[in-house]
């Protein structure tokens, strides 16, 4: 149906301006973060590299920035530990009420976030359990480890079983069939599950809204604080460079391991 | 296992395969095991105490805890600015929705006609837009919209008003910003299943005399169903508990339900009628996500 010329131009008009709408945002507070101005002022009227500089002024932002690098890397290898066992059950066995166990493990993707946070604010306080960083790491594992369950399902999908059982008539014992057969077929599965795990908490409001306490603070709770209360540009300094880190690691990631493929089929 | 009906006798293969199973259950147990009963006890149990509180009624800190009650579940629908938030809610979701479908099918066509170069090039572009921060999304948006900010001069330039227009705290910021931060939610699963549909089949309906409109009305978009089904279902939950999205870009007038939740949880301290309001949200956002699988598979006959 592309051969039509009229249909290929309405698309390709479409399509483009959606992705230039997905881009356009981007390209403007990377522009905003080296304007001279005091506030967000377009066309910018001088260059300034002093916006970068003040992001250290971000409140707490150095140990803020480092419990939520801590918070995320945990939060990404414990989901991921949970998760591969897991998926290796729903992937390659049947066990009585599948479906309910499935739907159960993937279902905090659709339940509103903060509902999440309250939820487990109550029960800490009901349950009499301390209130520190682990109250926030407990709280990302259960909104993220729906997606690592899902990447290393999607993995061992496209894995084919026989290898496994090959590798087990040839003599070799559980372990060993794990390490060397399964295990690399779902390494795709596996990094993606991480990296969205990983992401998905360093970015987390609406859930550490509800589960930090005194002293404890973390990265998006410090950058939004800032934000309702400065209307300078410093934000998009360090949106900036938020968005460049994030860039370097998806494209290294998908060189490597081609994740995408991968999430696009899972 | 599979010489069970063997020459060699008929029970020991039964007795060997029950011995088996039960194996296997607990087995698949212990590879559950860890991930079920972190989420039993920090997920389900969580969920089933914030159900419970929301019937309590409020009576301060000591005070004990009277009869069950439904007084925060009739509150929220008669307050009107609870009752406000809900529709306001399902609104916003909806016409979010929407515009999101419709601005990125296109783009999942495109992305299937694209070479491999041009493909990997936008996918990474929407899989980098995903992973970059929400806050940091937000925050561009608040900068194209702002009063001195791009899409005013360029209004300004082409000569549509004078001074620049109020675009920043709306409900039209707020749904404009989430219609950029679901946009990858809707094009990845429909160009995942447009990817499954064969191309001989719009070749067959373009050769049997349809033109391309009629051949993606007719043969391409139904086919994609999965995929819109998908996609639509994931944004409008998303939408419907979007909270850091209306809190930046919104005013309190233009409030969603998460953010008078958390107003009743964090400012009035009011955790039964917080936890009422959480509650009808994921019900209802629940109920909408049933009700929309319903239609598409026994009105519209769709196999999603």
């Amino acid at each position: 149906m592309f051969e039509d010329r009229s249909f290929q131009r309405v698309v390709a008009a479409l399509g483009w301006t959606a992705m230039a709408v997905l881009v356009f945002p981007v390209i403007l507070t990377i522009l905003v973060s080296f304007n001279g101005s005091q506030f967000i002022e377009f066309p910018p009227k001088s260059f300034s590299m002093d916006w970068y500089g003040n992001i250290a002024k971000i409140n707490k932002i150095g140990e803020a920035t480092l419990l939520s690098l801590l918070v995320a890397s945990l939060t990404g290898i414990f989901t991921v530990l949970m998760a591969i066992p897991a998926a290796l059950a729903i992937a390659r066995h049947a066990f009585p009420a599948k479906a309910a166990i499935v739907a159960f493990l993937l279902s905090p993707v659709a339940v509103p976030m903060i509902a999440i946070g309250i939820a487990i604010l109550q029960f800490f306080v009901w349950t009499g359990l301390p209130f520190n960083w682990i109250t926030l790491l407990v709280g990302h594992v259960v909104l993220t480890s729906a997606y690592p369950v899902r990447t290393i399902v999607a993995s061992l999908t496209l894995s084919n079983p026989s290898l496994e059982e090959a590798a087990t008539s040839l003599g070799a014992n559980r372990w060993t069939v794990f390490r060397t057969v399964t295990l690399p077929q779902l390494t795709p599965g596996l990094i993606s599950g991480f990296l969205f795990a990983f992401l998905i908490s360093f970015d987390n409001y609406p859930i550490s809204i509800f589960l930090v306490r005194s002293g404890v603070t973390t990265m998006p709770i410090e950058v939004f604080n800032y934000i309702s209360q400065q209307l300078d540009p410093t934000p998009a300094a360090f949106s900036t460079i938020y968005i460049v880190i994030v860039s370097a690691i998806i494209v290294f990631v998908e060189r490597r391991f081609g994740v995408i493929s991968l999430s696009v089929r899972g | 296992m599979t010489d069970a009906g063997g020459a060699s006798g008929v029970t020991l293969p039964v007795r060997r395969r029950s011995g088996g199973r039960s194996r296997r259950w607990l087995l698949v147990a212990c590879m559950l095991g860890p991930l079920l009963g972190f989420m039993v006890v920090f997920y389900a149990a969580p969920f089933v105490y914030l159900a419970q509180e929301s019937f309590q009624s409020w009576e301060g800190e000591d005070e004990p805890k009277a009869e069950p009650t439904f007084d925060y579940y009739k509150k929220t629908f008669q307050s009107s600015r609870t009752s406000r938030a809900l529709t306001r809610t399902f609104r916003i979701s909806l016409v979010s929705t929407l515009i999101a479908l419709v601005i990125c099918y296109p783009v999942a066509l495109l992305l299937i006609r694209a070479g491999p170069r041009q493909r990997s090039a936008m996918l990474l572009v929407i899989f980098i837009s995903l992973a970059a921060s929400l806050i940091v999304r937000n925050y561009g948006w608040l900068v194209v919209l702002a009063d001195r900010g791009p899409l005013n001069a360029l209004l300004v330039g082409l000569g549509f008003t004078s001074r620049g227009l109020r675009m920043v705290y709306s409900e039209g910021a707020t749904i404009v910003a989430l219609v950029h931060y679901v946009m990858p939610f809707m094009i990845l699963p429909i160009y995942g299943a447009l990817l499954r549909i064969p191309d001989s089949y719009s070749e067959a309906s373009i050769s049997l005399g349809a033109g391309p409109w009629t051949t993606l009305r007719k043969v391409v978009f139904p086919l994609s169903m999965p995929g819109v089904f998908g996609g639509t279902i994931l944004s409008f939950a998303i939408c419907m508990s979007a909270f850091v999205t209306p809190l930046m870009l919104g005013s309190p007038a233009t409030a969603m339900m998460s953010q008078v939740a958390a107003e009743q949880l964090l400012v009035q301290q009011n955790f039964p009628w917080g936890s009422a309001i959480v509650t009808i949200l994921t019900l209802a956002t629940f109920a909408v996500v049933f009700a929309y699988g319903w239609v598409i598979r026994r009105v519209m006959k769709a196999d999603v």
